[in-house]
């Protein structure tokens, strides 16, 4: 039984990931109907930029939770306004253009990023220092790592901060109101270009913290992890029911859990056929997903 | 009568693909004459990616589904090859039956239990299949796991071994012409037209009578038929297959193939294959810079060209001048007379959506060649009754008899091809489709040759669609529009679509036409003639229910008036009795003196009096 805990564990903290990276793909996707392909990209910038700020603090030694606060900031930052240069740039051209032409351009940054950060850094494994101790505590048989604990637990206030901007503010109705109906929204004096570039903002920034964060729990980095896993984050959006915030969050805790237990109970080499079966049985049954679609078909 | 019609059309535009082509294929067919092998085994990658772009441009640009696992098709029909080859010892040739039966039949398991979801979710759902037949073939023993499968023969022909480049080179561009003339045949042929269809408007299609589900499957399945042979030649020729040439970047890159190219438009899908293939092969001088010279490269050229380099052509398929003036039959059909016989009996009708009881039982019958008139309030109840009759949404209670027989309520191509045809209360055209491509569509389900029948042009089928495409034509003077039958249904004047409309409607020899407010927004002119083309319907034998709110149309040409609200039905009978029904004036139809009561001119009209 402790080994079944311990799998689950070890799936809320990789289903953390997912879940922040799968809210930037469902709020892009509720608000211009785009599959962001470079959303999974954007967090493996995330990484990379916290590495950069981390080595270079840590060579000017600095105590290490100022440094890992400032790799944050850093991170969260750059990759922001990197998400808004991109919408900018490749998205927002074509927003009235047929719907592959974006998803073409989407396709394209991603190819990019993964080759820019390839020229830049090399294509080898960048190490995270080992900042985060493996101290934790055990119950009843389980591990668990403060580390995991921190992560979980940031994931989520992150994910929370966010449903009650969304929910509970004026711009988060307005953002809403927008993914409802573009033209009612613009007509009713929404700012619909800034909404559009604050959704990449905090999409961008909450996969630059996931990115950070798992730099650090896995101390590897590479410039192809944000291909893997992006593909994860957007199954867990549509598993959880797309355009839907909740339901991205459970989705990804769902991908998570599932890959521990496949990885835990069969082989790691037949995760993603278990993470697809879930996800196209799941569909089969209700095609709007888990927690149902937040995205009005126009007509 | 019309011989001329199809094959002028459909050589009009294989002569101007032909013109279009013909540098691309004297350079193509010459290439072994001058060039070495460095240059025939890129021309040789080219070819294989316009073979899988043709096939992934039935799927996304035909028929305007979303594929990004289309790589899987590929792995399939090279590992059938393979496997047969070395396992079985089949010969390149024999192993191809296999290939095209694996991959179609793996095109009807992702595309069948998906086709419902939105078109988005496919993305994700066949992303997810392309990645499943990957890590299976990466997994599996008789698959050779990651190694792959090596050793596989190379094709013989007539005694030869087609072993060197240039002779699979010659191979490559023989099965290229093949598929080419296959899918431009596709392009053109009804299936082509439902494709269309389907992706302007899927609901429309299905209501005038398209079987959207299995159209879709079939844009898959044939998607897959040609992937699998793209596979097969794969094999044949690298001798070896491993599974890192069918990642998701495989399918990526063969969907910008067609997106970069032109959705839907055959020479943009070959520059696509020219360009994504040959592109960073002519980047090599940037060295590491290579593959993000590329991407930048495909973003810069989406945002200039978001259409594609080489977009579609717009379907044009219309008749010439002389073949409409060969075809001069005033009357479509014969007048039948009106038997008075019970066409249509609904009882007890109910639909309720959660708590709301839209329609709340009713009854009613419709007689043969009568027209019958539904009026009543916004939000009586109207359309609802509509969308029951029609099967696009399902009845909660009562009972539907057609013809004697209880409508079983499947999908509504179901229905339109059992005589109920309809038009809509939003015009639903397919607006980027020609006057008489709207309605062919809504015709197409009457062929009796078969599509392969059509697709070989066999005389049989080819007087059929000539008769066809006549039949089209009459119906379009029938409403008045032969003139226009060229132009985008988009760009016809409102009155125009609506009339249009109706002759899609009516192409399918309905039995029984329900016409969802044609009136709406038409100026008196307008609605003269649109009581004219009704009376006409009619005495061409078609029974007629009607929703309208205008009511010098509904006084003017019906027999019979039902009156709504609420979901049921408050009174019905002849347009005198309604006129003075109290019930009616008091709920709907109002009077003068009251209005004039309410405050003089300021108040709200009568109905009466537009």
């Amino acid at each position: 039984m402790s080994t079944f805990f311990q799998y689950v564990v070890e799936g809320l903290t990789i289903g953390s990931f997912y879940a922040l990276v799968a809210l930037g793909y469902t709020m892009v996707y509720g608000i211009i109907r785009l599959i962001n392909f470079a959303h999974g990209d954007l967090f493996m910038v995330g990484a990379f930029v916290g590495w950069t700020a981390l080595t270079m603090l840590a060579a000017q030694h600095l105590p290490w939770a100022l440094a890992l606060v400032a790799a944050f900031a850093a991170s969260m930052a750059f990759t922001g306004v990197l998400g808004i240069a991109i919408e900018r740039l490749a998205y927002q051209p074509l927003l009235r253009a047929p719907r592959l032409s974006i998803l073409i351009t989407a396709l394209g940054i991603s190819l990019a990023l993964e080759n820019g950060v390839l020229l830049i850094y090399g294509a080898g494994f960048n190490t995270y220092p080992h900042l985060l101790s493996q101290a934790g505590l055990v119950l009843y048989g389980v591990r668990f790592t403060f580390a995991q604990i921190g992560i979980v637990a940031a994931s989520f206030a992150l994910m929370f901060a966010l449903y009650f901007f969304v929910h509970h503010t004026f711009v988060g109705t307005a953002m809403r109101a927008l993914a409802i109906d573009q033209d009612a929204a613009r007509l009713m004096g929404i700012d619909v270009e800034r909404l559009i570039q604050l959704t990449f903002l905090l999409g961008s920034m909450l996969a630059a913290a996931a990115g950070v964060m798992e730099g650090l729990y896995y101390t590897q980095i590479n410039f192809f992890m944000g291909f893997v896993l992006g593909l994860r984050a957007f199954t867990a959006a549509v598993l959880g029911g797309i355009g839907n915030i909740p339901g991205a969050m459970a989705g990804g805790i769902l991908i998570g859990l599932l890959e521990a237990f496949g990885a835990g109970y069969v082989s790691s080499q037949w995760t993603d056929v278990f993470v697809f079966a879930v996800l196209i049985g799941v569909l089969v049954v209700k095609p709007t997903g888990l927690f149902g679609e937040r995205v009005v078909e126009r007509m | 009568m019309s011989q001329t019609a199809t094959p002028a059309l459909s050589s009009r535009r294989a002569c101007f693909l032909l013109v279009a082509l013909a540098p691309l294929v004297v350079a193509a067919a010459a290439l072994p004459a001058f060039a070495g092998n460095y240059l025939i085994d890129v021309g040789l990658t080219i070819v294989t990616y316009s073979i899988l772009g043709l096939g992934l441009n039935i799927v996304v640009g035909y028929a305007g589904l979303l594929d990004l696992g289309y790589a899987a098709f590929f792995a399939i029909g090279a590992y059938t090859t393979a496997l047969l080859e070395t396992l079985l010892h089949f010969s390149f040739w024999e192993t191809l039956p296999f290939s095209f039966l694996f991959a179609g039949a793996s095109g009807v398991v992702i595309g069948y239990p998906t086709l419902r979801l939105r078109s988005d979710y496919l993305a994700i759902v066949t992303l997810g299949f392309g990645e499943i037949v990957r890590i299976i073939a990466t997994n599996l023993e008789i698959t050779g796991g990651p190694n792959g499968i090596y050793g596989i023969a190379s094709p013989g022909l007539f005694g030869y071994e087609i072993s060197s480049p240039r002779a699979v080179y010659e191979l490559g561009l023989a099965f290229l012409a093949c598929v080419l003339v296959f899918a431009v045949r596709l392009g053109g042929s009804r299936l082509g037209r439902a494709w269309a269809s389907i992706r302007e408007d899927e609901s429309a299609a299905e209501a005038v009578g398209v079987p959207t589900l299995r159209t879709k499957l079939l844009a898959y399945v044939m998607g897959a038929l040609i992937g699998g042979l793209g596979g097969s030649l794969f094999a044949a020729r690298f001798g070896a297959i491993d599974p890192t040439g069918f990642t998701y970047l495989q399918s990526v890159t063969i969907l910008i193939i067609v997106v970069l190219g032109g959705r839907g438009s055959i020479p943009g899908v070959l520059l696509g294959a020219a360009i994504v293939a040959g592109l960073p092969e002519m980047l090599r001088f940037l060295n590491l810079w290579r593959i993000f010279g590329f991407a930048v490269a495909l973003v810069v050229l989406m945002l200039l060209r978001p259409q594609g380099l080489w977009p579609a052509a717009l379907r044009r398929v219309a008749p010439s001048v002389s073949d409409a003036a060969a075809i001069d039959t005033p009357a479509p059909g014969k007048a039948r007379a009106g038997t008075g016989a019970t066409l249509l009996e609904v009882r007890g009708m109910e639909r309720r959506f959660g708590g709301v009881r839209a329609v709340g039982g009713i009854s009613f019958t419709v007689t043969d060649s009568e027209i019958l008139s539904i009026i009543g309030p916004n939000g009586a109840g109207k359309t609802t009754v509509f969308n029951c009759l029609t099967g696009v949404i399902r009845l909660t209670g009562g009972e539907v008899r057609w013809l004697g027989a209880s409508l079983a309520f499947g999908s509504p191509h179901r229905i339109v091809h059992r005589g109920i045809a309809r038009t809509f209360q939003g015009i639903r055209l397919f607006a980027s489709m020609t006057a008489f491509e709207n309605v062919l569509v809504g015709m197409d389900h009457r062929y009796k040759a078969p599509l392969v029948a059509e697709l070989l042009a066999l005389p049989f089928a080819r007087t059929e669609t000539a008769d066809h495409m006549a039949d089209g034509l009459r119906w379009l003077g029938f409403v008045g529009l032969r003139a226009r039958a060229g132009e985008r249904a988009a760009d016809l004047p409102y009155g125009d679509q609506r009339r249009l409309e109706i002759a899609r409607a009516l192409v399918s020899r309905p039995r029984l036409l329900l016409l969802d407010e044609p009136a709406a927004g038409m100026n008196p002119t307008e609605k003269r003639e649109l009581m004219g083309l009704i009376r006409r319907i009619r005495d061409s034998g078609v029974t007629i229910l009607l929703i309208e709110h205008d009511m010098m149309l509904v006084m003017g040409v019906s027999d019979r008036i039902i009156v709504m609200d609420h979901g049921v039905v408050i009174a019905e009978g002849k347009p005198g009795e309604i006129q003075a029904d109290r019930r009616v004036i008091d709920a709907y139809l109002g009077t003068g003196e009251s209005d004039e009561a309410d405050g003089g001119a300021g108040g709200e009209r009568s109905l009466w009096d537009s």
